[in-house]
């Protein structure tokens, strides 16, 4: 078994399909860990095998559904895992795996935890890491460093009014990167603001982009003080000098 | 029905056919997504401990997850069993459904398939079982005949079709019948890194086909 030859990529359709016999199952997980992108794609798969099993599907008897209904009434829920409402540290709930991983292991350690939303900057990052991105889709060379910055860090947290928000975040780089999957859609009127939050009050942060197919940003945000907290609210188109809603995301950073 | 042609038997439900093509992608897509963040918002009702809700998350999943399970486990009680056991686990650990992650139907579906794959490989060698049995995957005789169901095969079989047949046969050997990709490789008489390939550009193509990239 020429293990080594098989490029590890390869395998992620095969993983997805649970297609992989223990021993190439712990190898990918041992790329998976090194490889943002293999888990953004895994979660695609795992759509496509969703509709593979819906065009699979067949009608189990009817005493079946009896059988499962009483067996569940039976069975202990679990509860939410801890943390899941609200901003999680995902990176910071593996302190003690975490200092000697490049920056790649730690999203995608954080990955695991904060799942899809954060496709748009895996597919940035794997691009910064390749030198395949034009300066147009970085929008900055700032971004690039936020990203790849030695004490990135992730944050992700739901957006009150709807959506899921990803923050890379770099003291040393005092900015952040921030990116979202399906905010709710404003009227034209309207815009998402960033905010830092700090003691000397709320400083405008940059307006986020219109979405595209429900992703919003990446978009950076700099001159992060330590202490700061990161704002999201709704504000009239154009922007405004001090949050006029009340925050629908507000992240210790 | 035209068939694939080496296949025979084996992937008949998938053989090629360029038909009408009425199941338009993005049509589909959007009615998709509908069912499933209503599926979602059930399994977060189901996560507070509501049987009605389950009970209605039963009707939308069920067909899915026994027709998956089938294919791979093959025996009809042991699949009613695992079938029985994966609505329980979609119960028990609903509350760690996230959808920011994925679709509600994804997450179903892989636990199904999951406990499938684990249930024939813990009992046997996978690569014992016989080919040919692969070919009771998709019997007819209780084929979820809705509106819904139809559409999603011939969106599914459309899609397929638009494979080159080694990608076809390792996505449906792989998915359906639950081989791994080395059992793959030995049925298909290729080499390993030959069929891990096929079957990650088949899921590419699959996905785009499907429109569920993200």
């Amino acid at each position: 078994m020429r293990l080594r030859r098989t490029e590890p990529h390869t395998l992620a359709g095969a993983y997805a399909m649970h297609a992989l016999n223990a021993a190439d199952t712990k190898r990918f997980e041992r790329h998976l860990v090194r490889c943002p992108e293999c888990a953004a794609e895994i979660a695609e798969f795992g759509e496509v095998a969703a509709r593979l099993a819906a065009a699979a599907a067949a009608q189990p008897p009817e005493a079946l559904k009896e059988r499962a209904m009483a067996a569940a009434a039976r069975v202990r829920q679990l509860p939410p895992a801890t943390g899941e409402t609200g901003a999680t540290r995902s990176a910071g709930q593996r302190p003690a795996r975490l200092p000697r991983q490049s920056w790649a292991a730690r999203l995608a350690l954080a990955a695991a935890s904060a799942g899809l939303v954060l496709a748009t900057i895996f597919g940035l990052t794997a691009s910064v890491e390749q030198n395949q991105i034009s300066q147009d889709q970085l929008r900055s060379r700032q971004v690039a460093a936020v990203l790849t910055a030695r004490d990135a860090v992730m944050l992700d947290a739901k957006v009150r009014t709807g959506g899921n928000a990803a923050v890379v975040m770099s003291r040393r780089e005092r900015a952040l990167v921030f990116a979202a999957t399906g905010l709710r859609v404003l009227p034209r009127s309207m815009c998402y603001e960033l905010w830092l939050i700090g003691p000397s009050g709320d400083t405008p942060a940059g307006m986020l982009p219109a979405p595209r197919q429900g992703r919003t940003g990446p978009v950076i945000a700099s001159g992060l003080a330590s202490g700061d907290r990161l704002g999201l609210t709704v504000e009239p188109a154009g922007g405004s000098r001090q949050p006029t809603s009340p925050m629908i995301l507000e992240l210790a950073l | 029905m035209p068939e694939a042609k080496t296949s025979g038997p084996l992937f008949r439900i998938f053989g090629v056919r360029t038909g009408s093509g009425r199941a338009s992608p993005q049509r589909g897509a959007q009615a998709q997504r509908t069912a499933d963040r209503e599926l979602a918002d059930l399994l977060g009702q189901v996560a507070r401990g509501d049987l009605a809700a389950f009970d209605a998350v039963y009707d939308c999943v069920a067909a899915s997850v026994f027709g998956v399970v089938r294919g791979v486990v093959r025996d009809r009680s042991q699949s009613e069993e695992v079938t029985q056991e994966v609505v329980i686990e979609v119960w028990r650990t609903a509350s760690r459904f996230d959808r920011s992650k994925g679709s509600a139907m994804a997450w179903v579906t892989t636990i199904a398939h999951r406990r499938a794959i684990d249930r024939v490989r813990s009992e046997q060698k996978a690569a014992e079982r016989e080919l040919r049995t692969v070919t009771a995957a998709v019997p007819y005789d209780d084929v979820v005949d809705t509106v819904e169901a139809n559409l999603d095969r011939e969106r599914v079989r459309r899609c397929l079709g638009g494979l080159t047949e080694l990608q076809r046969e390792s996505v449906t050997l792989a998915y359906y019948g639950g081989y791994t990709y080395r059992q793959v490789a030995g049925l298909l008489g290729v080499p390993p890194g030959t069929v891990s390939t096929r079957m990650r550009d088949a899921l590419i193509r699959l996905r785009d086909c499907l429109g569920v990239g993200r």
